[in-house]
């Protein structure tokens, strides 16, 4: 298992289309991927749970991700929190 | 902004003001299961879940290029709502926890969803509950087997109160349409329905945009909202952004620019450029839309559906009602009205369940239409009497559907000859000089067409499923339907089998399916002979623009090259520049 602190940075924080992005992606690999915050732990597949941690810029998740692919799947979604989710800010 | 969707019924675009007539019911009703059915319970949730995913996806792909971004981006999310695990995990936890039905641990589940959301500060994200109470009800909806209760009356309201406004129902009545034609409304939207409900059918004819089979997405508008509709895609926007609005009133007015030009040809007569004079008919499902037919300048009813009055109920009308409600049809036209005689079976059931049972794996192949009303003559019977009872109130003709061999139409005429018998007997009038015509959708009757022309007054070709059964494909199996093929050259050749052999029995031919109505067939249509059209009345003004830019004559010359085409692209390819 693999866990990482991972900080929202783009300015609109997770809303629906930044959630709905990264569900995109999270549901492409194997392994059971987490986000938890706001002292609950959600299921980083599901629009729902993302939408309701409801992290907005600066907001500090961890990241645990459980699997075959757990390697690729961290480094895969590191790397959308860190392009902002593609909205350039 | 927040989009929802259903089912588009009235092409066309309206920006309005939201005006809500009833309110949907918010009563999801709760019942206990026991624990051995909590599987099956589970099963009808995953499936519903599974339907309205389905029935989202397809709305989706309707929506091309330029639909707003932010639309389609919203309906995405909806979609990622409807197939988020946490979904379908915590309403299976709430049903095994608390033994109840599916739509109310929805409900529950849907409860805690908005007291989550609505701890959330940031007020976007908080808003968002919205989208995840419309997907909810959209399951629930697929659960429900809708029967709400009636809504209040419209008729007290002035009139011109509700001018351009979108009316908002649960379910319009027969007398809420009605009612309405008082206000100039600019399109309405309702949680029931679907798109041959009696509320679509009304939509087309008032020819203003409409949404049906909202299910409970109504509750999330207000009055006074501001809306867009699309009734093409099913798309209605609430309190759209700038840029939507801007696009969509561009949309609007191009719309109604084409439109107003074809108003000009209302009263222009179907005539092509080298002086053939064509008859434009309509297919007619209700009484309230002969009266749509005559606006459009039709030379009558070329197809009036019965089946309708018996779909949607669970006793079956008998004479008496059938009588009243096709004496009304001859009344209100002063034109023929050609009336199909029930086209029950297949895709249309009965829901008093005598149709329905015995039913065999292939509807469409079975027990329908004409086959279903000889062999249950005490169906039948009452049907023919209250046609030829009311034929006294207008100039009638009478239609056959899917006849496939000539001992249907001998069973026909000796039933025929009982009744006008009996009606004789007990003093009814009747007209005794009702042509009788068979449609032509069997590739069978197609083929001897001239044996049927010999037997019948005039012969109408059913290209909906003439084409189904020649192509031998299901147009309602997603997998096949790319096979369907109006241009397909077995389709082209027996078309022209139908007409040449109405020609050499000296009686007319027409065409009633989706094809008489396609303008981008009416070219190819007219090279093949066909001097009679029925179609959807708000297809009528477009068809009759086609054939008043057309030479038939030219048309007719240039038809062996597209008859002994062996490509079907270079086919395809010569049609369309036919049409130009």
């Amino acid at each position: 298992m693999i866990e990482r602190d991972i900080e929202v940075i783009n300015k609109l924080g997770l809303h629906a289309r930044a959630a709905s992005k990264l569900v995109k992606l999270t549901a492409g690999f194997e392994s059971t991927i987490k986000l938890i915050g706001r002292g609950q732990e959600v299921d980083a597949k599901s629009i729902m749970g993302i939408l309701m941690l409801a992290a907005a810029q600066g907001t500090m998740l961890s990241l645990k991700v459980e699997g075959a692919d757990e390697e690729l799947a961290t480094s895969a979604v590191e790397e959308m929190f860190a392009d902002c989710f593609g909205e350039g800010e | 902004m927040l989009a929802l969707h259903g089912t588009g019924v009235g092409a066309g675009i309206a920006i309005g003001k939201a005006r809500i007539i009833s309110k949907p019911g918010e009563n999801i009703a709760r019942y206990e299961i026991e624990s051995s059915e909590i599987a099956t319970e589970i099963n009808r949730l995953k499936t519903s879940v599974q339907q309205a995913v389905s029935s989202l996806i397809s709305s989706g792909e309707k929506i091309d290029g330029d639909i707003p971004e932010e639309v389609a981006a919203l309906l995405e999310t909806h979609a990622m709502i409807l197939q988020d695990p946490m979904l379908l995990e915590e309403t299976t936890k709430i049903i095994r926890q608390k033994k109840i039905n599916a739509e109310y641990a929805l409900s529950l589940y849907g409860k805690r969803m908005q007291k989550v959301f609505d701890e959330i500060p940031d007020p976007y994200l908080s808003s968002k509950s919205a989208d995840i109470a419309q997907v909810i009800q959209r399951v629930q909806g697929a659960l429900i087997e809708s029967d709400e209760s009636p809504e209040q009356s419209l008729s007290n309201q002035p009139d011109g109160a509700f001018d351009g406004e979108i009316i908002i129902a649960n379910d319009l009545t027969p007398a809420d349409t009605i009612a309405l034609k008082k206000h100039r409304i600019s399109g309405f939207l309702t949680n029931l329905g679907g798109p041959t409900s009696h509320t679509a059918i009304l939509a087309r004819s008032m020819q203003i945009p409409a949404i049906v089979g909202l299910h409970g997405a109504l509750n999330l508008l207000r009055t006074g909202d501001l809306l867009i509709v699309d009734g093409k895609r099913g798309v209605i926007m609430a309190g759209p952004d700038e840029r939507s609005l801007d696009a969509y009133q561009r949309r609007r007015e191009k719309i109604n620019r084409r439109s107003q030009a074809l108003e000009t040809l209302r009263e222009a007569e179907a005539i092509s450029l080298d002086g053939q004079r064509i008859g434009l008919f309509s297919n007619v499902e209700l009484p309230e839309e002969v009266a749509f037919s005559a606006r459009q300048n039709a030379e009558g009813v070329g197809l009036y559906r019965t089946e309708f009055l018996f779909m949607n109920r669970d006793e079956l009308p008998d004479e008496e009602e059938q009588f009243a409600v096709y004496s009304e049809v001859l009344k209100s036209s002063d034109k023929p009205v050609t009336i199909r005689t029930l086209d029950l079976g297949a895709d249309k059931q009965v829901d008093g369940g005598r149709v329905s049972e015995g039913q065999g794996t292939n509807p469409a192949l079975g027990l329908r239409a004409i086959r279903l009303c000889l062999h249950d003559v005490g169906l039948f019977k009452p049907h023919l009497r209250a046609i030829f009872r009311a034929s006294v109130f207008g100039k009638t003709r009478l239609m056959v559907p899917m006849l496939s061999n000539v001992e249907e139409l001998d069973q026909l005429f000796i039933l025929i000859e009982e009744v006008k018998q009996e009606l004789r007997e007990q003093g009814c009038a009747f007209d005794d000089t009702i042509p009788v015509g068979g449609m032509i959708e069997v590739p069978a009757a197609a083929v001897t067409a001239d044996i049927f022309a010999h037997k019948l007054d005039f012969l109408s070709i059913g290209t909906n499923d003439l084409i189904q059964y020649t192509l031998a494909i299901d147009r309602i199996d997603d997998e096949v339907n790319y096979l369907y093929d109006p241009l397909h050259p077995s389709i082209l050749r027996l078309v022209k089998m139908v007409i040449d052999a109405g020609r050499h029995a000296n009686i007319p031919v027409s065409m009633c399916g989706e094809m008489a109505g396609n303008p981008e067939f009416t070219r190819v249509l007219l090279a093949l002979g066909l001097r009679e059209f029925s179609m959807d009345p708000a297809s009528l003004l477009e068809v009759k623009q086609r054939i008043r830019m057309s030479d038939v004559a030219l048309l007719e010359a240039v038809l062996p090259e597209i008859m002994n085409e062996m490509e079907p692209a270079k086919l395809r390819q010569k049609v369309s520049e036919m049409n130009q």
